[in-house]
């Protein structure tokens, strides 16, 4: 079977309200990180333009699993994922997303959960369809980091781990889901499968004490409500210790 | 006036390409009331018989299973581009 993807573009204009613009300034900034979702980033030229006239650097980078340089998926939640680098993440003001909904903007906030700080980077969002700025800030994700963090003791504690894994091929990680058995040899592991993440059949499998998500791993924050005795995601499964020791944003939040 | 480019055109070309015999066309929920228009489209400019794929689009990641099965030899999926899984897991 062949495959074709379109990108399906935005047909309107795509550029900064003069709100976006307005803000910048007002918060002095000089500097951003500069992301879009793909219907939006072919068309970037009179946002650069706009942002080097008002005298803001831009700041991007080709996130993995994207294909294109500037753009922002759902998954990209980390800085190694985004390839941005510490350095490059400390030498921003803001980030700007230009693109519509809360879903990709997000992970501009989850991306910086682990970094030892207080201090979020706020993500304007630029909405080219409505001309709408909103501001993403920590607050958005608090209870998501708080719950997160007691399902990474509750992992760390418990004995018995249901892992899920899905057969779509884009998520399927089940290779790796199963090393996560000799890094915990003092845990138990069920190995689920699914096309999808069954939330609703979860409380079926009641010797389960946590789970482990290896599908989208943005089902670990964005759906952290809908699993009773947690979820944490695989890569965080491995680092668990590491990273309930330190003091990071998700430890202080 | 449509918020979104359905780039028919460019649709209708790969179906002709690969003389698809069955094509689905997978939305993003933003774009599903398109499908109407998009299965007209198809309809009129090719003879290929057209699958609405009723369930999610998360992403690139996200293509549904099973489709050759039922004889489909094009799947076209709107809003994503390529996407390059991690092989290493995450």
């Amino acid at each position: 079977m062949h495959t074709l993807f379109l990108d399906a573009p935005f047909t309107g204009d795509v550029s900064l309200s003069s709100s976006v613009l307005d803000y910048l300034q007002s918060k002095k900034v000089t500097r951003v990180g500069l992301y879009a979702s793909v219907q939006f980033c072919s068309q970037l030229e009179k946002v650069y333009a706009q942002l080097a006239s008002a005298g803001v650097e831009v700041v991007t980078s080709k996130a993995d699993r994207t294909h294109v340089v500037g753009q922002l998926l759902g998954c990209d939640s980390d800085l190694a994922s985004l390839n941005l680098t510490a350095a490059q993440h400390e030498s921003i003001e803001a980030y700007v997303y230009v693109g519509d909904g809360k879903f990709h903007p997000l992970a501009l906030v989850y991306a910086q959960k682990d970094l030892e700080t207080t201090q979020v980077k706020e993500v304007v969002c630029a909405d080219p369809m409505t001309n709408q700025m909103s501001i993403m800030s920590v607050d958005v994700i608090k209870g998501i980091l708080r719950k997160y963090r007691a399902s990474l003791m509750k992992f760390l504690s418990c004995s018995r781990v249901g892992v899920i894994v899905t057969v779509k091929p884009g998520q399927e990680h089940l290779k790796a889901a199963l090393t996560i058995e000799k890094k915990f040899p003092d845990k138990k592991f069920y190995f689920f499968v699914d096309d999808n993440v069954s939330f609703g059949q979860l409380e079926n499998f009641p010797f389960i004490e946590t789970w482990v998500n290896t599908a989208c791993p943005r089902v670990g924050f964005d759906d952290q409500e809908k699993f009773e005795r947690g979820v944490i995601n695989l890569n965080d499964a491995f680092l668990a210790a590491k990273l309930v020791s330190k003091t990071s944003l998700m430890m202080k939040v | 006036m449509t918020l979104y480019d359905a780039e028919l055109n460019s649709a209708i070309l790969r179906i002709k390409e690969v003389d698809a015999k069955v094509v689905c066309i997978q939305l993003p929920d933003g774009m599903k009331p398109m499908a109407q228009d998009i299965e007209r489209a198809i309809t009129e400019a090719t003879s290929a018989r057209v699958l609405i794929w009723l369930g999610s689009n998360f992403g690139a990641c996200d293509v549904p299973l099973g489709l050759p099965k039922m004889g489909c030899d094009l799947l076209i999926s709107w809003g994503h581009n390529q996407f390059h899984k991690k092989a290493e897991g995450w």
